[in-house]
C-alpha cells in the first residue's frame, strides 16, 4: 500500500507471467517515465539525468566559491587591504575552502562517477536509483542550506577544519558554524548512500565478460573513491555530532574547562581528512588515466601498476592523517611515524605519474582540448606532490605548515590536479553527454588562459610562505616583503577566473554552434572505452544490446586488431561496431519518484530546527519519515507502463548480472521509447 | 581534428614563456632575504639551522625530480606530436607495459625518500633533545596576543616571587638555550619564531615543549599561525636576543615593581585613571597583583597583558604597533620620520622591534591605541577577548600615556 498513490487501472504484469495483486488507496498518481522538461528532472532515477545535475549544480557552486576566492584575493591586494572586515575575511575564506571541497571538487567527481561509470561497466543504471537521486537532492540541499547562512547572521568563521575550541559557542557566537557543521553533516549523508550505491553497482552490475581487471581504470579510481567515502565521511560525521552536541546542547566535548582534550576534534577530522584528499584527486587521475591512451593511441602504460597504485593509495590514505598535526604537540615518535608513512604514500602516486608519462612516450600525441588538460594534471599535480613530499620531512613542515606554502601545495593538488583533470573530463565527455562538441579553439585558450591563471595565483604562494606568510590573516604589513607576490597572485586569480567564464561561455558558443553542425556520432575521439560505442547522447537505456567484453578497452580492440608485433590495424569500420540508437521499447528501466527529493527535502528544516527551533526539527522529520514509507511502500516499477515484451532474451546479451535488486532494477516500468534523449537546458 | 592556429600556437608559447619565467623569479626570490623578517631560510639558531640543513638537499632533490619530470613531459610532447604529414590510420606501437620498469620505478622513489627518512629521523631526534641548564620560559597564547612566564629561580614554578611575568616579547640571553613550553588559555594558538626554530601549537590543556636559541643578539619576529579567530593575523610576538650580561640586567629590572607614585603631577592623575579603568584586566606589579593572583584566568582570556614593564618592550599591541619611533638601522642615533597613522595606514608599519629610548616614545601609536583599541586590531571586547573602547577623553589619554611612559 503507497500511502499516497493512486490506484492502478489494472494488474501488474511480471516476467514469466507472474501477476500480482496491487492495491494501493492513494490519490497521487506516480510520475511518468521518460517524461520531459523541468518537471521530469525532479523525480528522474536516471543515473545520467543525476550525474548531469550534479556537474552543474557544481558549476553554480564553483562560481559562488570562485567569487569568494576573488574577495580574499582583492582584500591580499595590498598591506592592510580594506574590503573586507577581519569578521568578514574571516567568513568568506572559512566558506571559499568549504565550498570548493564538497561543494564542488567532491561532486564534480560524483558527477562523473554517476553519468561515467555505469556506462563503463555497461550497465543500464546504478544499483539504487532512486538512493542515488536522494543523495543528489541532499547535495543539493545541503549545499543550499549551507550557503543561506549568509543571509541568516554570517557563515562559517572557523576555517574549513574548523578546530576546537575555537568552534565552539564560547568563542564563534554566531550561527556560521551550525550552518557549517549541520549542512556537511546533510551532504555527508549524500556522500555516502551514494558511495553504497556506486560500490553495489561496480561489484555487482557488470556487463558479461568485464572482470575488475578489465574495467576501465576511470572505474577503477571510482571504487576506490566510494571505499574512500564510505569510511571516511563517517568519521567526520561523528565529530560535527559531537560538536552539534556542544553548540545546541552544552555538551562538553570539546570543552576544555571539564577537562576536553581539543586534540580529538583534530584527530577526527583529519582521519577523514586526509583520505578526503584522495578521494578527491583519484577520479581526477582515473579520467585522464582514460584520456591520454585515447589521445596517445596506444594503451595506457602498465595498466595493473596503475589500477594497483590507485589501490595503494586508498590504504595508505589512512596512515597518514597525523602529517597535518605534526606541530600539535602529538610527540616526536608519533611524528616520526606519520612523516615515514606520509614519505612512502608518494610512492604510488609517483608510479601514476611516470606512467602517465610512459603512455605519451612513443605515442602520436593529438593535443585536443582534453589532452592538454591532462597534460596539464600531470605537469601541475607533480608540483603539488613534490611540495607534498617536503611536508612529510617534519621538521620542514614546521617551518612550513600554516603558511602559504601549504596554500600553494593543497591548490597544486586540488586545482592543478583534480580540477585540470575535471575540466579535461568537460571537454573530452561533452560530446557523450550532450550530443556536441565544445569548441576545439576556445578550449585550448581556455587551457592556456587557466595554466597562466593558475600558475600566476598559486606559485607565488609557495615564496609568500616560505617568506614567512601566514595562511587565515586577513591583512599584513609592510616591510614583511609579501607585497609584491600578493599582487602578483591577484592577477592570476582574475585570470583564472576569466578562464572559468571562457569555459561557461564555451558552452552556450558551443551549444548555438552545434544546430548547424551534423552531429557527432557515438566516438568523435576515436576512443576506446565501451561508452563510446553507444549513440551521443546517450539513450536513456544505454546498451542495446549489453556488449560482452572481453578484454580492457574492449571498444576499441572491435575496431582494431594488434598484430603479435604491436602493430595495429583496423579490422573493422568505426560505423560498422557502434550501436545503433533503437527504440528500446523491450528494455526495462526503473521507474521515476518523488520519494528522494521529498525525504531530502525534509532535512534542511530538520537542522533549520536544530538552529533556530527545536519544533521545526518535528516539521522536517515528520516529512523525512513519511517520505522514506512512502518510499518503503512504493513498487519498484510503475504498474501503469505495461512492457511489449517481456522475454529476457530481449535483453541482448545480458547474462543476469544486471537484475541484482529487484526492488529496485531492470524489471521495472517500460521506458519511452520514443522520447528524445535530453541536453542541457 | 582541426589544426591548431597561429594565434593559438603564439598564445601558448607566451603562457608557457609567462610560467617558465615565474618559476625562474620565484627561485630567485627565495634567495632574497632583505626585509623579509619571517624568512624560513635565516636561522638564526641552532634548531632553525638543524632543519635547514635538512630542508635544502630535500628541496634540491624535488628540483631535480621537478626538472627530470617536467623535461620529460616536454621533450615527449614535442617529439611524439602528431605532424600534419602523418598518416590518421597509422598507429604507434601498441606498448602495454614493461613490468621490469615499472618496478624500478616503484623502487626507485621509496629508495630516495628511504634516503630523505634517514635525514628526517635523525633531525626530529636532534630537535627534541632536552638541553640541561636551559632557561625555562612558559608561552601562553591568548586572544591575540603571548604571556610569557619565566622560571627564573629554576623550582619549577611559573608564578613565584622570583619569577617574571611578561607579554608580547620575549627577551633572552643569545646563545642560550631557551626549553619554552607552549600552552594556551583560550583557544589553539601556533608559536613560531621562523629565525630560532619551527612552530609548535599552543593547545590548551596541553604543554608541548619547544627549544629556542639564538646564537646572536638581535630581534626575531613571529606570528601566530593557527588559526585562532577574529584578530589571527595581528597576533604577533618577537623574541630579542640580548647580550648575557643585558639579560641579566633585564631580569633584574623585571623583578623591581612600582609601587612608587610616579612624581610627575600628569602621570599620577594617570595612575589614579589606570586603578580605575585599566586595572580591571591588566597587572602593574606594586599597584594591582595582589588583587589579579586571586583572579582566576577564563577561558576567554579576560585577562589582559602585564604592564610592569611596559616601556622595556619595543611593540605593544599584540605586537603589531611600535612603542617607539623606528630608528635609522645604519645609525641608531637618527629617528626616522615619525609614523603617522594617515601616512603609513598604521602606526605599526615599519616595526622596529627592541630600540628603547624614552625620548622617542611613539605617542601617535599609543593614544590612537587607547582612543579606540578594536579600530586597530579587532576584537570581542564585550565577550572579554580584546581591548575595550573605554571612552577615554583625550585629557585622560594624555595623562595615562604619560604614566605609562614611567613603567620601565
Amino acid at each position: 500500500m503507497a500511502i499516497i498513490e493512486a490506484l492502478p487501472t489494472d494488474q501488474l504484469a511480471l516476467p514469466g507471467a507472474v501477476t500480482s495483486d496491487y492495491k494501493p488507496a492513494g490519490v497521487f498518481t506516480r510520475p511518468k517515465a521518460g517524461g520531459t522538461g523541468w518537471k521530469s528532472w525532479l523525480t528522474t532515477v536516471d543515473h545520467k539525468k543525476i550525474g548531469i545535475m550534479y556537474g552543474a549544480t557544481a558549476l553554480v557552486f564553483l562560481l559562488i566559491g570562485g567569487f569568494e576566492a576573488i574577495l580574499i584575493r582583492v582584500q591580499l591586494w595590498s598591506p592592510r587591504g580594506t574590503l573586507l572586515s577581519a569578521n568578514a575575511y574571516n567568513q568568506v575564506f572559512t566558506m571559499h575552502g568549504t565550498t570548493m571541497v564538497f561543494l564542488v571538487v567532491m561532486p564534480i567527481g560524483a558527477a562523473f562517477a554517476n553519468y561515467l561509470m555505469p556506462l563503463q561497466i555497461g550497465a543500464r543504471d546504478v544499483a539504487y536509483p532512486r538512493i542515488n537521486a536522494y543523495s543528489y537532492w541532499m547535495y543539493l540541499f545541503g549545499g543550499i542550506f549551507l550557503n543561506t547562512s549568509w543571509l541568516l547572521g554570517g557563515g562559517a568563521d572557523g576555517g574549513w577544519f574548523n578546530y576546537a575550541p575555537n568552534n565552539g559557542i564560547l568563542y564563534s557566537p554566531s550561527h556560521g558554524i551550525d550552518f557549517w557543521n549541520l549542512g556537511l553533516i546533510i551532504t555527508g549523508i549524500a556522500s555516502l548512500a551514494g558511495a553504497v550505491n556506486l560500490i553495489v553497482t561496480v561489484l555487482n552490475m557488470r556487463a558479461p565478460g568485464m572482470t575488475l581487471m578489465r574495467m576501465p581504470i576511470f572505474t577503477w579510481m571510482t571504487l576506490v573513491t566510494q571505499f574512500l567515502l564510505l569510511f571516511a565521511i563517517p568519521v567526520l560525521t561523528v565529530a560535527q555530532v559531537l560538536l552539534m552536541m556542544d553548540r545546541t546542547f552544552h555538551a562538553n566535548f570539546f570543552n576544555v574547562a571539564k577537562g576536553a582534550n581539543p586534540l580529538l576534534w583534530e584527530h577526527l577530522f583529519w582521519i577523514f581528512g586526509h583520505p578526503e584528499v584522495y578521494l578527491m584527486i583519484l577520479p581526477a587521475f582515473g579520467l585522464v588515466s582514460d584520456i591520454l591512451p585515447t589521445f596517445a593511441r596506444k594503451p595506457i602504460f602498465g595498466y595493473p601498476f596503475i589500477v594497483f597504485s590507485g589501490v595503494a593509495i586508498g590504504f595508505m590514505g589512512w596512515g597518514v592523517w597525523a602529517h597535518h598535526m605534526f606541530v600539535s604537540g602529538i610527540g616526536p615518535i608519533s611524528v616520526t611515524a606519520f612523516s615515514l608513512t606520509t614519505m612512502f604514500i608518494a610512492v604510488p602516486t609517483g608510479v601514476k605519474i611516470l606512467n602517465w608519462t610512459a603512455t605519451m612516450w612513443g605515442g602520436k600525441l593529438r593535443f585536443t582540448s582534453p589532452m592538454l588538460f591532462s597534460i596539464g594534471l600531470v605537469t601541475m599535480f607533480t608540483i603539488g606532490g613534490l611540495s607534498g613530499v617536503t611536508h612529510s620531512v617534519a621538521p620542514a613542515d614546521t617551518q612550513q605548515t600554516d603558511t602559504y606554502y601549504i596554500v600553494a601545495h593543497f591548490h597544486y593538488v586540488l586545482f592543478g590536479g583534480a580540477f585540470f583533470g575535471f575540466i579535461g573530463g568537460f571537454y573530452y565527455y561533452w560530446p557523450k553527454v550532450f550530443g556536441y562538441m565544445l569548441n576545439e579553439k576556445l578550449g585550448k585558450t581556455n587551457f592556456w588562459l587557466m595554466l597562466l591563471g593558475f600558475n600566476l595565483t598559486f606559485a607565488p604562494m609557495h615564496i609568500l610562505g616560505l617568506q614567512g606568510m601566514s595562511r587565515r590573516i586577513y591583512t599584513y604589513d609592510a616591510g614583511y616583503g609579501f607585497d609584491l607576490w600578493n599582487k602578483v597572485a591577484t592577477i592570476g586569480a582574475f585570470t583564472l577566473a576569466s578562464s572559468v567564464f571562457l569555459f561557461i561561455f564555451n558552452i552556450f558558443y558551443s551549444r548555438s554552434k552545434a544546430k548547424s553542425l551534423p552531429p557527432v556520432g557515438a566516438d568523435p575521439w576515436d576512443a576506446r572505452t565501451i561508452e563510446w560505442m553507444i549513440p551521443s547522447p546517450v539513450p536513456e537505456y544505454n546498451y542495446d544490446p549489453i556488449p560482452t567484453i572481453t578484454r580492457v578497452d574492449d571498444f576499441w580492440y572491435r575496431k582494431y586488431g594488434e598484430t603479435k608485433d604491436g602493430k595495429l590495424v583496423r579490422i573493422a569500420a568505426t560505423e560498422d561496431v557502434v550501436q545503433q540508437r533503437s527504440d528500446g521499447k523491450h528494455i526495462h528501466l526503473p521507474s521515476p519518484s518523488y520519494w528522494p527529493i521529498v525525504a531530502s527535502f525534509g532535512m534542511p528544516i530538520v537542522a533549520y530546527g536544530l538552529i533556530f527551533n527545536l519544533w521545526l526539527c518535528l516539521v522536517g522529520g515528520i516529512i523525512v519519515v513519511g517520505a522514506l514509507f512512502g518510499w518503503v511502500l512504493e513498487p519498484p516499477d510503475d504498474p501503469d507502463a505495461a512492457h511489449e515484451d517481456h522475454d529476457p532474451a530481449a535483453h541482448g546479451s545480458d547474462d543476469g548480472t544486471v537484475v541484482v535488486n529487484a526492488g529496485e532494477v531492470a524489471e521495472a516500468g517500460d521506458v519511452a521509447a520514443e522520447k528524445e534523449p535530453e541536453t542541457v537546458g | 581534428m582541426s589544426r591548431r592556429s597561429l594565434g593559438l600556437r603564439i598564445f601558448g608559447a607566451v603562457v608557457f614563456a609567462v610560467i617558465v619565467t615565474l618559476f625562474a623569479a620565484l627561485i630567485y626570490a627565495a634567495f632574497q632575504n632583505d626585509g623579509k623578517p619571517l624568512d624560513t631560510f635565516v636561522p638564526g639558531g641552532p634548531s632553525s639551522k638543524e632543519i635547514q640543513n635538512l630542508v635544502i638537499p630535500v628541496f634540491a632533490i624535488a628540483g631535480v625530480v621537478f626538472v627530470g619530470v617536467m623535461g620529460a613531459v616536454l621533450l615527449i610532447t614535442w617529439k611524439f606530436r602528431t605532424k600534419a604529414t602523418d598518416d590518421p590510420e597509422e598507429f604507434p606501437e601498441q606498448v602495454h607495459g614493461r613490468t621490469g620498469l615499472e618496478i624500478g620505478w616503484t623502487i626507485l622513489p621509496a629508495l630516495i625518500l628511504a634516503g630523505v627518512a634517514v635525514g628526517t629521523v635523525a633531525t626530529i631526534i636532534n630537535l627534541n633533545k632536552k638541553e640541561d641548564k636551559a632557561i625555562e620560559v612558559q608561552v601562553a597564547g591568548q586572544q591575540w596576543w603571548w604571556q610569557y612566564k619565566y622560571d627564573i629561580n629554576g623550582d619549577g614554578n611559573f608564578d613565584g616571587p622570583e619569577d617574571i611575568t611578561t607579554a608580547t616579547e620575549m627577551v633572552v640571553p643569545a646563545g642560550r638555550a631557551i626549553q619554552v613550553t607552549t600552552t594556551s588559555n583560550d583557544v589553539i594558538h601556533s608559536f613560531w619564531i621562523p629565525g630560532l626554530n619551527g612552530k609548535k601549537d599552543a593547545v590548551p590543556g596541553l604543554r608541548s615543549p619547544l627549544k629556542l636559541q639564538a646564537d646572536t643578539p638581535g630581534v626575531y619576529r613571529g606570528q601566530c599561525t593557527e588559526y585562532c579567530g577574529l584578530s589571527h593575523a595581528n597576533m604577533r610576538m618577537l623574541v630579542r636576543a640580548v647580550s648575557a650580561s643585558d639579560y641579566e640586567a633585564w631580569v633584574a629590572n623585571q623583578l623591581k615593581d612600582h609601587a612608587a607614585d610616579p612624581t610627575d603631577a600628569k602621570a599620577l592623575s594617570g595612575k589614579t585613571t589606570w586603578k580605575a579603568l585599566c586595572a580591571q584586566c591588566h597587572v602593574i606589579k606594586g599597584v594591582n597583583d595582589e588583587k589579579m593572583k586571586t583572579a582566576k584566568v577564563p577561558l576567554t582570556s579576560g585577562v589582559a597583558p602585564d604592564l610592569t614593564h611596559l616601556m622595556t618592550r619595543g611593540t605593544f599591541a599584540g605586537s603589531i604597533l611600535n612603542l617607539y619611533d623606528p630608528v635609522d638601522p645604519n645609525d641608531p642615533s637618527v629617528t626616522l620620520p615619525a609614523s603617522d597613522i594617515a601616512a603609513a595606514g598604521y602606526p605599526g608599519a615599519a616595526l622596529t622591534g627592541g630600540n628603547v629610548d624614552v625620548s622617542r616614545v611613539n605617542r601617535v601609536s599609543l593614544e590612537a591605541w587607547l582612543r579606540n583599541p578594536a579600530a586597530i586590531k579587532p576584537n570581542y571586547a564585550q565577550g572579554g577577548r580584546g581591548m575595550p573602547n573605554l571612552g577615554l577623553t583625550e585629557a585622560q589619554i594624555d595623562e595615562l600615556v604619560a604614566y605609562l611612559e614611567t613603567l620601565n
